[in-house]
């Protein structure tokens, strides 16, 4: 054992030095700083809690970007794992189409965001896109709506950027059926329980901690997605499609005001450990099956 | 002994991984540190004029003839940043940290950041030091960018003249001619419509550029008082009629006179409409002549069928670029010598001929003629001077005039003004709140 120890000790060190350097540090500033008025070229002076106050109280498109990020989060927790669970489920049952469908569906999760944004730009452009055209063909009057734009739609055009496409969800959930014994769906089937019934009340309890894990996976990505909004929205019309970290680069790098800026940073932490840890509850993933 | 192989194994394994990643900090370290005067003397320099930009090859032209005029003495490392959101955003966070390049274009705020972070040096000396130099940068540059307590801290290298381009055959067609007042506007665009025409190429992404500069000319010819505020620099308040009027007028050409894709478009959307023959006009400088003869950008035999106008009331945007920054206070004086050397080179004569034949920029001083051939081969150019000799009123465009916050602000609010999110009164609000913001550090 101690010799074990030592083992363990020796090749714990880099990843012990990796994370006091990269993300402990950074955080221990990036809270310190929260604390003061810091922009470009002017000196950091402690301020207390003022940068908080101001942003709930007075930076109302700080508070849309929480409830947008929120928003997000919750659709990204429950739609987008419901498509892919259920895609899982219907995929898992091996037929022809099965690693063609697994396939094509896994596609948008291999592209770059920034080149999915530039083609969801071109799919639901005014003038040439391709769901204006198909929407002039099937009603024959000219329609030329701007999806990204438009305040109406904006919101529900740049979530359909990434909501439906729960291709990692849908693979992470099979790996984990393929080690469920056939002999429990035998069973099931001479007692009479229809495919339904054995997805039901076999195959998803049995499926709740891959399926937590890919709820983290799926609701803090939320916490981190930026480049897919500024290749379409930029966070407008308004504010209606901005979020956090877009909210948080935009006070960073336009606004130069740093101090303010890593205050939103410390409240995108506390709102991802909030998120993690609900998760963890919702599924009861620290609980043995 | 294979105990200990194995332990020396591993704890190699550790030192190498440890020794990398501290290795990693020390990568944009100089190598030759230990210059003894023999190589050249390294200087860096950001530019995003590279790709597709429209000034991309004058650029190149021009750090190719520096090099090769002082090849052994001083290396240009230059950092070529794909466009102007992403070299505007990495010089910010380089300000931040104080170590921005040798010498930067201070557009959008940079060199007031250069100024605050202590890396920007005083120019006047220099310039007094230099009469050539002095000569061909000229006496309205330098009072431009001349601060209130008389120092300098950046340099044009081209002077801008900005009115409007329309498609004459369009306009012959439709059986209208420039406007000369606004209300004569307004109507020409109606019967462009009525025409079949689409009236005008205008896009609300990036920083608006070709919306804004409407903007900038319906209250920069509405009399002496709007003259006044679009020649105001970082003007505090947006709250007043000057611009609610000016953002009513912008609202509805947006709405009804330009091309369904304008709202969030970018400036290749709205410079391509107009170059397919897509609309009938486009705010924009002269730095979009040579694309008018580019059949891989315009259509055939575009270039003939192109006016240039004074906007309605006589006015026009004319302004000097805010130019080049040197930003060498905290470095040897072999480096500022050299990053001197080159800002000269780079505002002076031979570059501002460059830009001059390559893109169109106007140079800063009459001191650089412009040739018999040259004005024979850009007549628009040519047309363009003699019509800014008659303008009424001269005044900046948003882009010089307003905070990068108050920018950013306009490409968030357009869409909400044309789709009825806000008024022109709260889209005024807005943007006063964003300058609020920038005053508030």
């Amino acid at each position: 054992m101690t010799k074990n120890r030592k083992w363990i000790i020796l090749f714990l060190t880099p990843g012990i030095i990796l994370f006091i350097f990269v993300f402990l540090i950074s955080i221990v500033l990036l809270v310190g700083t929260s604390f003061t008025s810091w922009s470009i070229g002017s000196s950091i002076s402690f301020s207390g809690i003022k940068n908080y106050i101001y942003l709930f109280t007075k930076d109302k498109d700080f508070i849309t970007s929480i409830f947008n990020t929120i928003i997000w989060i919750g659709l990204q927790s429950t739609v987008h794992i419901f498509i892919g669970v259920v895609l899982a489920l219907i995929l898992s049952r091996a037929r022809w189409y099965t690693s063609i469908v697994r396939t094509i569906f896994f596609i948008p999760n291999i592209i770059s965001s920034a080149a999915l944004g530039l083609l969801f730009l071109c799919i639901m452009n005014p003038q040439f896109g391709m769901v204006n055209n198909i929407i002039t063909k099937i009603t024959g009057n000219q329609f030329a709506h701007n999806w990204f734009m438009n305040p109406d739609t904006a919101f529900f055009s740049v979530t359909m950027t990434w909501l439906p496409y729960a291709g990692l969800v849908t693979i992470l959930v099979m790996a984990e059926m393929a080690s469920i014994s056939k002999e429990i769906y035998e069973a099931a089937s001479i007692d009479g329980a229809s495919n339904f019934q054995q997805n039901i009340y076999i195959v998803l309890p049995m499926m709740r901690n891959i399926i937590g894990t890919a709820t983290i996976l799926a609701a803090t990505s939320m916490l981190q997605k930026l480049d897919i909004i500024i290749m379409t929205t930029g966070g407008g019309p308004g504010a209606r499609t901005m979020n956090m970290p877009m909210y948080l680069y935009k006070t960073a790098l336009v606004d130069n005001n740093y101090g303010l800026a890593n205050a939103q940073g410390v409240i995108l932490i506390v709102l991802g450990l909030i998120t993690l840890i609900s998760v963890r509850k919702i599924y009861r993933m620290d609980k043995e099956r | 002994m294979k105990s200990i192989l194995k332990k020396a194994m591993a704890l190699m394994i550790t030192l190498t991984m440890v020794f990398t990643l501290a290795a990693c900090g020390n990568k944009d370290k100089k190598s030759d540190e230990s210059s003894n005067g023999s190589k050249p003397v390294e200087i860096t320099y950001a530019t995003f004029m590279v790709g597709s930009h429209v000034s991309a090859a004058a650029e190149k032209e021009v750090l190719d003839e520096f090099n090769k005029k002082y090849e052994g003495k001083i290396k240009v490392k230059v950092e070529e940043l794909p466009s102007d959101d992403a070299y505007v955003n990495k010089m910010k966070a380089l300000a931040a940290s104080g170590a921005l390049p040798d010498v930067i274009n201070g557009k959008n705020g940079l060199r007031e950041l250069a100024v605050k972070n202590g890396q920007a040096v005083d120019l006047i000396p220099f310039l007094e030091a230099d009469e050539e130099w002095n000569k061909y940068v000229g006496e309205g540059a330098i009072n431009y960018s001349k601060t209130d307590d008389g120092k300098l801290y950046s340099i044009a290298n081209q002077q801008q003249l900005v009115g409007y381009f329309y498609n004459k055959d369009m306009f012959e067609k439709t059986g209208i001619t420039p406007a000369k007042t606004w209300d004569e506007f307004m109507s020409n665009n109606e019967k462009l419509k009525e025409n079949g025409y689409t009236p005008l190429a205008m896009m609300t992404g990036e920083n608006a550029w070709t919306t804004n500069l409407w903007l900038a000319a319906i209250i920069g010819t509405n009399g002496e008082e709007g003259n006044k505020y679009m020649n105001t620099n970082y003007p505090e308040s947006y709250n007043n009629d000057l611009v609610v009027n000016a953002l009513t007028m912008v609202q509805k050409c947006l709405k009804d006179y330009t091309t369904p894709d304008a709202i969030g478009a970018i400036y290749a959307n709205s410079a391509n409409n107009f170059l397919q023959e897509n609309t009938a006009i486009i705010a924009n400088g002269p730095w979009m002549v040579p694309d008018f003869t580019d059949t891989s950008k315009a259509k055939e035999g575009l270039a003939d069928r192109v006016g240039v106008s004074l906007y309605p009331n006589d006015g026009i945007v004319t302004q000097y670029e805010i130019g080049y920054v040197l930003c060498t206070n905290d470095k040897s004086k072999e480096e500022q010598d050299a990053a001197l050397e080159f800002l000269k080179f780079k505002t002076g004569k031979e570059a501002q001929k460059i830009f001059l034949e390559k893109s169109g920029a106007l140079p800063l001083t009459a001191n650089v003629e412009l040739s018999d051939e040259y004005k024979k081969a850009n007549p628009l150019v040519v047309d363009l001077i003699d019509l800014s000799t008659k303008a009424k009123y001269g005044f900046e465009n948003m882009d010089n005039t307003a905070y990068s916050s108050v920018i950013e602000e306009f490409s968030l609010s357009y869409p909400e003004l044309v789709y009825g999110g806000i008024t022109p009164e709260e889209m005024a609000t807005k943007l006063t709140e964003a300058a609020d913001k920038h005053k508030e550090q």
